[in-house]
């Protein structure tokens, strides 16, 4: 049977967005698609399509034209997913910095896992941001395969106790055994 | 009924870099509309520059308003205080300044033409021209410390001196160039199906350009004699072998020949500095502060930068302008797409070299 989960981590699609940036990240890039650095040859393509990607790569500083543009695509993706920072506009807002259009960094509206540094940040550390998200993107998979309970475990410490404490739940009286 | 269909182009494209959107109004295949929105990378540099920053260091942010012109950027406004100041730079330091400009034309105009065959559907071109676009980078982090972004010009001179061992792979990899950039000459004017994408596509007249005020490698295509280059003499530029590249067609296919010509033009007026580069200091030492305004122009790769900086004796400078090439030609671009078919609308788009990033600042 074709097996989607054994296959996702060796061809990471990759989605693009520039979120304000001065174009440098947004080359070097396109840089690293090309024959010198060749992301391609560990399956990596640029995909214009949210909804075929895994892995969202995001330059520049938020602006305010853009953030509703950046959460709409983050939302557009499917899980699990990966969000890589390019830049060191895309972590810390560099020297965009407390101009008056500009956000301190993506982190602000989307969950990020990987932060490249860099003004602009160079080929060689965007493969090694990739295959580093590659690696949170195995976790991500694995985690969502587990089954949750719906109910954590008592805690009791502050007194205060619940009556959703002291319910029967599924499954506790098989393992207490 | 109505007979037209809306049909946008980005924000977020994958033939885009930059977020800009279009709405293009079509009937049939044909474009009779044209709606353009660039305002998405809007930062507010312009202010930044006069509240936040001290006037010695704000070459070093006006360099991010773009990272493929982004010496060019720093320049203008370094050239602006030194004029206001009243400083002389050395003549070794005019001509480093001119070898990293010219440098960082030929990898833009290299980028523009890749990008104009990956958007006509020609991905093997983009993959050849992109690798060998490596080697002004290697050249440029070999001289300057750093692939792009590199902060170079300094008031009173550059920030590093030419290291003797590197000038011959310098040279080296330019000449390698140079036997490549032949070979794309014969690409560009001899493959047929490259023709049918370009030849005739997205033309723009004399009498447009002279109307819609088009600059740059636009208006060169279309026989309008206009460089700044050729018209400024803060650097010697008439020293180093500088020829302007026109032609007359106007089209595609004439703006990736003047972008062509450009580039052995500046490889040659590389060389010829690589071969005189005058003894002395790189840096001279620039006292108190700036006062007056001034205007300054300078040739980008995609046409004239002007600053205009107002300072009152203070580190803080009172105003800021910055007109950059984009701006200028949205006029020429919006009237070109009208009466083009929508299919060609990405490659008509790359074979601007648009610049959201500069435009919107």
């Amino acid at each position: 049977m074709f097996d989607l989960k054994k296959y996702r981590k060796k061809s990471p699609w990759i989605l693009h967005y520039n979120a304000g940036s001065c174009n440098g990240c947004d080359i070097e890039i396109l840089a690293a698609l090309s024959p010198k650095y060749d992301l391609e040859r560990f399956g990596v393509i640029n995909t214009g399509n949210p909804k075929q990607s895994d892995i969202f790569l995001v330059t520049g500083p938020v602006t305010y034209r853009t953030r509703e543009r950046l959460v709409e695509l983050y939302t557009q993706m499917p899980e699990p997913k990966v969000v890589i920072a390019v830049g060191s506009c895309a972590c810390t807002g560099c020297v965009f910095r407390d101009m008056y259009n500009v956000e301190v960094g993506i982190d602000r509206y989307i969950p990020v896992d990987v932060y490249v540094p860099g003004c602009a940040s160079s080929p060689e550390l965007i493969i090694d941001g990739v295959v580093k998200g590659l690696e949170i993107l195995e976790h991500k998979s694995k985690e969502m395969e587990k089954p949750f309970k719906l109910f954590k475990a008592a805690t009791i410490d502050d007194g205060i106790v619940n009556r959703r404490h002291s319910a029967l739940k599924v499954g506790e009286d098989d393992a207490k055994d | 009924m109505k007979k037209t269909i809306n049909i946008p182009l980005g924000s977020q494209h994958i033939s885009l870099l930059e977020p800009v959107r279009f709405k293009f109004e079509c009937e049939n295949e044909k474009i009779i509309g044209v709606d353009s929105d660039v305002g998405f990378v809007h930062r507010g540099v312009e202010k930044a520059c006069t509240t936040s920053f001290k006037f010695d260091s704000i070459g070093y942010v006006v360099a991010r308003v773009c990272g493929l012109c982004a010496i060019t950027h720093s320049l203008t406004y370094t050239a602006a205080i030194e004029k206001l100041l009243g400083a002389e730079i050395t003549s070794k330091a005019k001509y480093l300044r001119i070898l990293l400009l010219e440098l960082d034309r030929i990898h833009s105009h290299m980028l523009c033409l890749a990008h104009t065959c990956e958007n006509a559907g020609f991905e093997a071109m983009f993959m050849r021209i992109m690798g060998d676009r490596e080697l002004i980078m290697e050249i440029q982090e070999l001289i300057t410390g750093n692939r792009i972004q590199f902060d170079y010009i300094n008031i009173g001179g550059v920030n590093r001196d030419l290291d003797v061992n590197s000038v011959q792979k310098v040279k080296e990899n330019l000449y390698e160039v140079k036997q490549k950039v032949q070979g794309y000459m014969d690409e560009f004017t001899n493959n047929w199906s490259l023709s049918l994408k370009f030849k005739g596509i997205g033309a723009l007249s004399l009498d447009e350009a002279y109307m819609y005020n088009a600059i740059g490698p636009l208006a060169r295509a279309s026989g309008l004699r206009i460089d700044v280059r050729n018209e400024i003499d803060y650097l010697p530029y008439n020293e180093v072998g500088y020829k302007m590249q026109t032609h007359t067609d106007g089209d595609i296919n004439a703006r990736n020949i003047v972008r062509l010509n450009e580039i052995v033009n500046s490889i040659e007026m590389c060389e010829n500095i690589l071969n005189g580069v005058p003894e002395g200091e790189i840096v001279t030492k620039v006292k108190g502060k700036p006062e007056g305004e001034t205007v300054v122009r300078f040739e980008a790769p995609r046409g004239e930068l002007m600053y205009y900086v107002k300072a009152n004796g203070t580190a803080m400078l009172e105003r800021v302008r910055i007109k950059t090439p984009t701006f200028s030609c949205i006029p020429a671009f919006s009237h070109i797409f009208l009466g083009e078919e929508y299919a060609d609308a990405p490659a008509v788009l790359a074979s601007f070299d648009p610049c959201m990033s500069c435009t919107a600042k």
